[in-house]
């Protein structure tokens, strides 16, 4: 029985049920699509979830960055809704989910110091965080310098890699060292917080948090073979050793020079266009990113059927919310440009299928 | 004192001639909250640049060269007298005597710096080498073998067996020679044909090599010892250094502390008018003025510059869209409370200001739990110390002294309920009940006492909802009428049933607690109804009325447990004796027959029990306000008043 099972779910997951049901459905999803400008798909998204967030800025001053920020602060309001039901056992894992939008801040942050960038283009692209997050990132970009501003973060979670890793940086003069050590600490943590869960709870967290490790995971292997040419001991070093369905004999297997189709196929056996996207990393990585996202998005679908009580379902809600998220800031970014949307429909998550 | 003071805004218009002045008088007064206009900067005025931002930004670079040196000197900024002195400096002033004052104290610095520099070199070739401290290798045996490469190192813990995996297809030796938290000192060994793979698999498993100098020989706690003389030494170089600037600081400090003044002022309004809104030959200034001060505002404006335009937007409460800023106006006395609510978060403009109920309850229920009156006194005592500001080191806690003065006297007052002096039971008479003696009453008054203050929540949320005009969630919200009906209804219900006593028949109680509870299972479609929301039920109605049944449960549990939480109160006020019968317990064994032991082993109880059982006391209110009473009616997420002013505020 997962943390108290009914008694503890019931709340959470009529909660959650709920706000599925206010995902976007295909018929939105066709009716933003077809907006035809950035000023239609505002007016088509004031009459969704997202209606309140957006209607707390002024027409005037809402920019389509604004507008992506305004959506993006409805994911914090959920975290926060879900935290406040979910059973205690499942807020450490939460947290880490939550924190994961700290982590790509952080990056964010980092890039913004080493390209010497002021404070309000840095702040445009932050996630909005509320008080569950206490990352110093004004204070940081301020400083102008990577060392002063991981200082800074002495005391937060993020202190003792990024020091460390400093060393790194310091000889290499590329954000890629704390980058990767920032994801590997995550993600590790991540792990050590599903381990920490009741039986239940931890296999259905391992099939939705588990496959996006996965994802990464494999994502990082491709990445650091093809485009990077890593060796195959960084290659090791820069992946982690365990996942839901891709084990650590896979990424070795890649890291060793195997065929990365035919391991990749053992985990995605619906991947068959892989070979395709490999012709041309630099456009074909994004595409198969993509197709291991909706694969995902298949998992967490699964995740509303059968026994309800437990971590899996508030989780899959989650990650589908983020999907749709990031969906909406490519239709956003789309249709403010006034690009085709047939030229980026293909990088639609949910939305794709819609007609 | 119920509400923040109510807020004009306020539009000036003034020609370009007249901005320095009414900038000066804005700041002088303190009163008005700017808004940035500097997006009414049309597109051709914009094209010529700010040079009211790039004055800001050259002030600045000059107060932070002020702060630099006394920072250096070692000179704590302190407010000066003004003298009128509030306009712009020139720069052509200020710059040569800055300049001059740092050319004073860089000789002094550079050579600290020098010191200090060698003396960190030391100190990180030291921290390298400190963990290796008990391990006891000939360092020298291990430079250039002739057949091994080997890396000695820190790595993160977790990376270790990633970096073993890395390294499979080679033969290697990864020798663990001290692990601290999360960090191992490694001595990674292998062929030196391999040097290669194992730099490329420690680098990218983050094995930070440790660089040893040279004139590393010997074992590392030998060569820890002669670096700790050389470290010492320099500390001694320093030291005299820094005599030198604080005999500096002495000669020029009331000189620094004028110009930082002066430098910052001007900052200040250069920083403000940069963010005016500029037509072509006049100046527009967005600002929030507290209503209650707009006509002295507006004359004192009108005195500085005969030309201005001044044009206001009132509104009522609840009707304004935008974002106004909160100023929070209570009297004196219960002001230390202030600091207790926006703690929690800074009130809504169209919200209650709950400092007044917070000054009433929260003395209350920590004197209905800490009732004595000689710890009570003692703790007023110690509160009027810390309000006076009179001990340095605790001047920052000087507004909590009000807030413990407060306590303490209702301390002292439900001492004088409770009998209790200094944990005597019997010296004074029980004006009301004696806490050990009276449990159940006690307790009853605990749950009382919680009756009332979630009642007084819903009367303020209902009323927030009503300043605000949000008919819906006045009506039925959970924490609206629909809501306090329902807990009315049970709370009388399950006062009836034990009781034994009728005076409102049941059937009608229940059928109460039923109408408020279909309001709140409800609240959302019933307020989409009220506001003209449309639709009025999102999603399925299957899966709202499930979820809606589900919230309805949350709250029905959520009241029971914020009930049963004020118990608290009376389980403190027992355990509180019972803290005060363990001394008297204590002091017995140390002298049964009442001599210096005992009384010593009392005053300690008394001491500890004020320090110690106050904190936990006041933690436990403090959590009572928060999360049972706040929770019903205070939104918060105010905006913070902030006028543009040259005095910093106590706040600051």
């Amino acid at each position: 029985m997962a943390s108290g099972g009914v008694f503890s779910y019931a709340g959470i997951n009529a909660r959650v049920r709920g706000m599925v049901s206010a995902l976007l459905g295909s018929q939105e999803w066709s009716e933003l699509i077809k907006a035809s400008d950035f000023n239609s798909l505002i007016g088509l998204l004031r009459r969704t979830r997202y209606g309140p967030y957006l209607l707390r800025v002024e027409d005037k001053d809402l920019t389509p960055r604004r507008a992506v920020y305004q959506i993006k602060s409805h994911m914090t309001d959920v975290f926060l809704i879900l935290l406040r039901t979910a059973p205690k056992v499942t807020h450490p894992l939460l947290t880490l989910l939550y924190r994961n939008y700290e982590v790509e801040n952080l990056k964010a942050v980092l890039r913004g110091i080493v390209s010497r960038s002021p404070w309000e283009r840095v702040r445009d692209v932050l996630f909005p965080l509320n008080s569950l997050s206490n990352l110093p990132a004004q204070a940081m970009v301020e400083t102008g310098n990577v060392e002063e501003a991981v200082e800074l973060l002495r005391g937060s979670p993020y202190y003792t890699t990024l020091s460390h890793a400093l060393t790194r940086f310091t000889s290499e003069q590329s954000l890629f060292p704390l980058e990767v050590a920032l994801d590997l600490s995550y993600w590790r943590e991540v792990w050590a917080s599903i381990n920490q869960l009741p039986k239940l709870d931890r296999e259905h967290a391992l099939t939705i948090v588990g496959s996006l490790l996965d994802m990464n995971n494999l994502m990082w292997a491709i990445r650091y073979r093809v485009y990077y040419n890593l060796s195959e001991e960084e290659l090791i070093n820069y992946t982690l050793p365990f996942g839901y369905q891709l084990q650590d004999a896979d990424v070795r297997a890649i890291a060793a020079g195997a065929d990365i189709p035919q391991v990749a196929l053992h985990v995605y056996p619906r991947l068959v266009e892989l070979d395709e996207y490999l012709r041309v990393p630099r456009e074909g990585l994004p595409l198969l990113e993509i197709q291991l996202q909706r694969a995902v998005a298949e998992q967490c679908r699964k995740a509303f059927i059968g026994y309800p009580f437990h971590i899996g379902v508030p989780l899959a809600f989650l990650t589908l919310k983020r999907m749709e998220i990031q969906d909406l800031t490519v239709l956003i970014e789309v249709k403010s440009s006034h690009t085709p949307i047939d030229d980026y429909r293909r990088f639609l998550l949910l939305g794709y299928a819609a007609k | 004192m119920f509400f923040p003071e109510a807020m004009t805004r306020v539009r000036l218009i003034i020609p370009a001639r007249d901005l320095l002045a009414v900038t000066k008088e804005l700041a002088r007064q303190g009163i008005m909250h700017p808004i940035d206009g500097s997006q009414l900067v049309p597109a051709k005025v914009q094209a010529t640049g700010n040079s009211w931002a790039e004055n800001a930004a050259a002030y600045a670079s000059l107060e932070r060269r002020i702060q630099g040196i006394m920072q250096t000197v070692g000179l704590e900024e302190k407010p000066v007298s003004t003298d009128g002195e509030s306009g712009l400096v020139p720069f052509d002033e200020v710059r040569p005597s800055v300049e001059q004052m740092e050319r004073e104290v860089s000789q002094s610095t550079e050579q600290r710096e020098r010191v200090q520099k060698r003396l960190e070199q030391m100190h990180a070739v030291f921290e390298q080498v400190e963990p290796l401290a008990g391990i006891d290798i000939s360092m020298t045996a291990l430079r250039n073998p002739r057949y091994t490469y080997s890396i000695l190192g820190i790595i993160p813990t977790a990376n270790i067996d990633r970096l073993r995996t890395s390294l499979e297809r080679i033969p290697f030796v990864l020798q663990n020679l001290r692990q601290e938290e999360d960090r191992t000192v490694v001595l990674l060994t292998g062929l030196k044909r391999n040097a290669d793979i194992l730099e490329r698999a420690a680098r990218s498993a983050y094995l930070n090599p440790l660089n040893l100098p040279e004139t590393f020989a010997g074992t590392p706690g030998e060569y820890i010892a002669s670096l700790q003389r050389e470290m010492e030494e320099a500390r001694k170089e320093i030291a005299q250094i820094e005599r030198d600037l604080s005999r500096l600081r002495d000669e020029r400090g009331e000189q620094l502390q004028k110009l930082l003044w002066r430098v910052r002022s001007s900052r200040i309004l250069a920083e403000a008018i940069a963010r005016f809104g500029r037509l072509r030959y006049t100046y527009v200034i967005e600002g929030w003025v507290p209503s209650a001060k707009l006509d002295d505002f507006s004359r004192r404006m009108k005195r500085v510059a005969h030309q201005i335009v001044i044009d206001t937007f009132s509104f009522k409460r609840g009707t304004e869209k935008q974002n106004v800023p909160v100023a929070l106006k209570n009297p004196w006395f219960i002001r230390p409370f202030q600091q207790l609510v926006t703690n929690y978060s800074q009130p809504n403009y169209d919200e209650i200001d709950p400092t007044f109920i917070l000054a009433i309850t929260f003395p209350l229920i920590f004197g209905a739990m800490f009732g004595d009156v000689g710890q009570g006194i003692l703790l007023a005592a110690l509160g009027s110390l810390l309000a006076s500001g009179r001990i340095k080191a605790l001047r920052g806690l000087a507004t909590l002294g009000g807030v413990i003065v407060a306590c303490g006297l209702a301390a002292t007052l439900f001492g004088f309920f409770y009998g209790s002096i200094f944990g005597f039971e019997d010296i004074l008479p029980a004006l009301l009940l004696q806490p050990m003696h009276n449990v159940f009453q006690i307790m009853a008054l605990g749950v009382g006492f919680g009756f009332v203050s979630i009642s007084i929540g819903y009367l303020v949320a209902i009323l927030n909802h009503w300043t605000s005009r949000n008919w819906g969630r006045l009506l039925f919200d959970a924490h609206g009428v629909a809501g306090l009906v329902l807990y009315w209804s049970l709370v009388a219900l399950a006062v009836e049933v034990i009781a034994g006593i009728h005076p409102v028949p049941l059937i009608l109680l229940a059928f109460s607690a039923l109408i408020g509870a279909i309001g709140v299972m409800f609240s959302e479609a019933l307020e989409h109804l009220v506001s003209g929301h449309r639709p009025v039920v999102e999603g399925g109605i299957g899966i709202y009325v499930v979820g809606s049944f589900f919230e309805l449960f949350e709250n029905l549990i959520s009241l029971l447990s914020n009930s049963i939480s004020h118990i608290r109160v009376a389980a403190f006020a027992v355990a509180h004796v019972g803290l005060s019968a363990v001394f008297f317990i204590l002091a017995n064994l140390v002298s049964s027959s009442h001599g210096a032991g005992y009384w010593l082993v009392l005053v300690i109880g008394n001491l500890f029990i004020v320090g110690f059982e106050g904190v936990i006391v006041s933690i436990q209110t403090m959590r009572l306000e928060y999360y049972e009473f706040f929770s019903k009616f205070f939104t918060g997420g105010g905006m913070k008043y902030e006028p543009l002013t040259l005095q910093p505020t106590a706040e600051d």
